[in-house]
């Protein structure tokens, strides 16, 4: 299988503080890669060597299977987490300005520009400064000037932040667009939920090591149908059983929990029909994130940067 | 090397389109102009106007002699070197009449008039003035030293006219006696005599200061805010997915030098086309002492030389504090140290345009903070030798390299360090990282 990207024991520190520590991990090529974990967690470091911004203490980086160098760059694309656009420059002008760093000519780049601009609703806006944009729109034009030089690498940090629903299924759509053109992308994100609608395998770090790697659905084949999804009302106290409960996310009136080793998902029923009226009882297999908690051993981990 | 190219690009279209450049393209020579016109229309206000004044004496020959005197006095004061026939600005005009008959109620009647503003002032000349040498000038402002210097200067002049033609000197002798001397004075620099002099080698020489200082500040600023606007906007993280650092801070300095030479460019042009007018305006203004001044050849091709000098260095350096810093108000503490020796070279500025051979004016153009200035400056005022200057540049020169090298790797740490502005300690240790 070929590699669009391969981190080798890489780790990178800034004094005592050491932000990826002797990470590993592949992207096939062609694939969708999650890239998960808090923030501190290593993300952007990685992503910062994997861009060549940072280079690794030890370890090393491969793309396209080569050893990373700069003229390999023209190739990734980079959308990242936090906006970055000449505010008082117009839409056209930014993105033609990215798409020729890139090597890709004038004319060219006017094409593929108003051609992304139609595809992302935001045709008639191309003469407007960057500043006169709402966050969403902003957001939109970065994601353009990631891939219009039409990379067959792209790094997308958060690429859904700051979107409303629908636009959200505009760039969900080119998205699998590109994933069926043969594009590799990696999603850095903390939000689980889109991650386990699209993404092939994750990588799930936290404080710089990967603590979780692997094929989506082995992961969660792995972890079995140790899930419960419960709808209630009232109370329900045996959530804090460690007989019965190895760990919970409790909404209220929705619960997800895993299953304590050995435990009767029957049993559980039965015990909570005694405390709360059940709306809809459900065994499954564990989402993203509870995999993510049960990994990482604590919800603050997700909670404090959600 | 196509990247960096983009990069200037970029940085020199988005600043020459902005309305503070043609402003200030615009603004600079009006302004230069209001600096040196408005002294002189100050002037021209507080004695300007024609002064209307009365000579009273018994003697109407020297009456009249004083009078025409004092019609064809609009030369400078003190100065009698200056032909009589070059008028200027700020020198009175007057419109004197004569009276032969010295009463007391003609000396009351006058006296009024002045306190009643009809008239400007009055002389009062009695008839043992040839012997006396002295006379009475009453005037309602006593402080227009102008005015009463000039009356006294006509009374001087035909009272010695009288007495040379006393003594049997013709008309004609008597002219040639009291007419004005011509002083030339003759600037000697290393080159050989050069028709210049005092006024116009300190004018000039400030004004090309200012220009050089104005600029290299002025445009390393702007490097500076740019450094801090592509970091504040995180456009900087989207353009090291395609350039390094060094492409980046390189393009960003040339691409803003360049915005400053076309604006030095501008003007000139401009004054190259308004020159005659201006240099002219100067001239009256300043005073005859303008009329030799002029810009060397070789101050104006090394203007160029030395401003790329100053502002390269300097760029570097407000580059290295953009990328340290999170916001312009943060700058602005950090700024301080590195503007200082700019500001050290306008205060030391006085004291080389005097004398721009002493042993401080040789070392502070031989340092790298402030050569560029310094020399510029000394070139301004009287060539200095041709090594003093190769040295001088090549010092720069090196130093330069040395400062790239250095404010490269803050610059390369910084744009990604957001938060916290480091310590020294911490920025010491960024230009060690590999």
């Amino acid at each position: 299988m070929a590699f669009t990207l391969e981190l080798d024991h890489v780790t990178k520190a800034f004094d005592e503080f050491v932000a990826v520590d002797n990470l590993s991990f592949n992207i096939a090529e062609g694939e969708i890669f999650g890239l998960l974990g808090p923030n501190g967690a290593g993300k952007t470091s990685s992503i910062r060597m994997m861009i060549g911004i940072m280079v690794p203490d030890r370890g090393a980086v491969r793309v396209f299977g080569e050893p990373m160098t700069r003229r390999l760059l023209d190739r990734v694309g980079y959308l990242p987490e936090e906006r970055g656009l000449y505010k008082k420059m117009k839409i056209m002008e930014n993105l033609v300005f990215f798409a020729q760093l890139k090597g890709i000519g004038v004319a060219e780049a006017n094409r593929r520009a108003h051609r992304w601009l139609e595809r992302l609703e935001l045709g008639n806006r191309s003469n407007a400064r960057i500043e006169e944009l709402s966050k969403g729109m902003q957001q939109k034009v970065q994601f353009i000037a990631a891939v219009i030089h039409e990379p067959d690498f792209m790094i997308l940090d958060e690429p859904f932040s700051g979107l409303d629903p629908a636009s959200s299924l505009v760039l969900k759509d080119a998205l699998l667009d590109l994933k069926k053109q043969g594009k590799t992308i990696l999603f850095s994100t903390h939000r689980m939920d889109t991650v386990e609608r699209l993404c092939d395998s994750i990588c799930l770090v936290n404080h710089g090591r990967s603590v979780l790697l692997g094929g989506l659905r082995e992961i969660k084949a792995s972890y079995g149908r140790s899930s419960v999804q419960l709808e209630y009302e009232g109370e329900l106290p045996l959530l804090g059983d460690p007989s019965l409960v190895a760990s919970s996310n409790d909404f209220g009136n929705y619960v997800e929990l895993r299953l304590a080793p050995g435990a009767d998902p029957q049993h559980l029923l039965e015990v909570a029909m005694r405390s709360a009226k059940i709306r809809k009882f459900e065994v499954v297999e564990p989402s993203l994130e509870e995999i993510f908690i049960d990994v990482v051993g604590s919800t603050r981990a997700v909670i404090s940067h959600a | 090397m196509r990247k960096i190219l983009l990069i200037i690009r970029r940085e020199y279209i988005v600043r020459v389109r902005t309305k503070a450049f043609v402003i200030f393209t615009m603004l600079m020579p009006l302004l230069v102009g209001v600096v040196v016109v408005l002294p002189s229309k100050l002037l021209m206000m507080q004695s300007g106007g024609t002064k209307h004044i009365v000579i009273v004496a018994a003697d109407g020959t020297l009456a009249n002699a004083m009078k025409s005197e004092l019609s064809a006095s609009s030369a400078s004061v003190d100065d009698e070197a200056v032909p009589a026939d070059r008028k200027k600005p700020g020198k009175p005009e007057f419109d004197v009449s004569v009276r032969t008959a010295p009463t007391e109620a003609l000396r009351q009647q006058l006296t009024t008039q002045v306190r009643d503003g009809k008239l400007d002032g009055f002389a009062w000349i009695e008839a043992d003035a040839v012997s006396t040498r002295r006379a009475i000038y009453y005037s309602r402002n006593a402080g227009d030293f102008i005015e009463a210097s000039l009356v006294s200067r006509a009374l001087r002049f035909a009272l010695s006219e009288r007495q040379l033609a006393d003594h049997g000197f013709s008309a004609a002798e008597t002219k040639s006696l009291l007419g004005p001397v011509a002083l030339d004075s003759v600037h000697i620099d290393r080159q050989g005599a050069n028709q210049s002099n005092g006024l116009g080698a300190v004018f000039l020489p400030y004004l090309l200061l200012a220009a050089i200082y104005a600029t290299v500040l002025i445009y390393g600023l702007y490097v500076m805010r740019s450094v801090i606007e592509e970091k504040s906007s995180r456009v900087v993280e989207v353009l090291l997915g395609s350039v390094t650092p060094m492409q980046l801070m390189s393009g960003k300095i040339i691409g803003v030098g360049a915005v400053g030479l076309t604006q030095i460019g501008i003007w000139a042009a401009a004054s190259a086309i308004l020159g005659t007018g201006s240099i002219a305006m100067a001239h009256r203004v300043v005073g005859e002492n303008m009329k030799d001044a002029h810009i060397s050849t070789a101050s104006l091709m090394l203007f160029p030389v030395f401003f790329i000098l100053g502002y390269a260095t300097y760029a570097c350096l407000y580059a290295a504090i953009g990328a340290i810093v999170n916001s312009d108000e943060e700058a602005q503490q950090l700024q301080f140290p590195v503007t200082l020796p700019l500001v050290l070279c306008m205060v030391f500025a006085a004291a080389i345009i005097r004398d721009p051979n002493t042993p401080l004016a040789f070392w502070l153009s031989m340092f790298p903070l402030t050569s560029p200035i310094i020399m510029y400056v000394r070139v301004a005022v009287s060539m200095p030798p041709v090594w003093q200057i190769a040295t001088s540049v090549a010092i720069s020169l090196a130093s330069l390299y040395g400062l790239v090298w250095l404010t490269s790797r803050i610059y390369r740490v910084g744009i990604l360090m957001y938060g916290k502005r480091p310590t020294l300690a911490e920025i010491l240790k960024w230009i060690r990282y590999a």
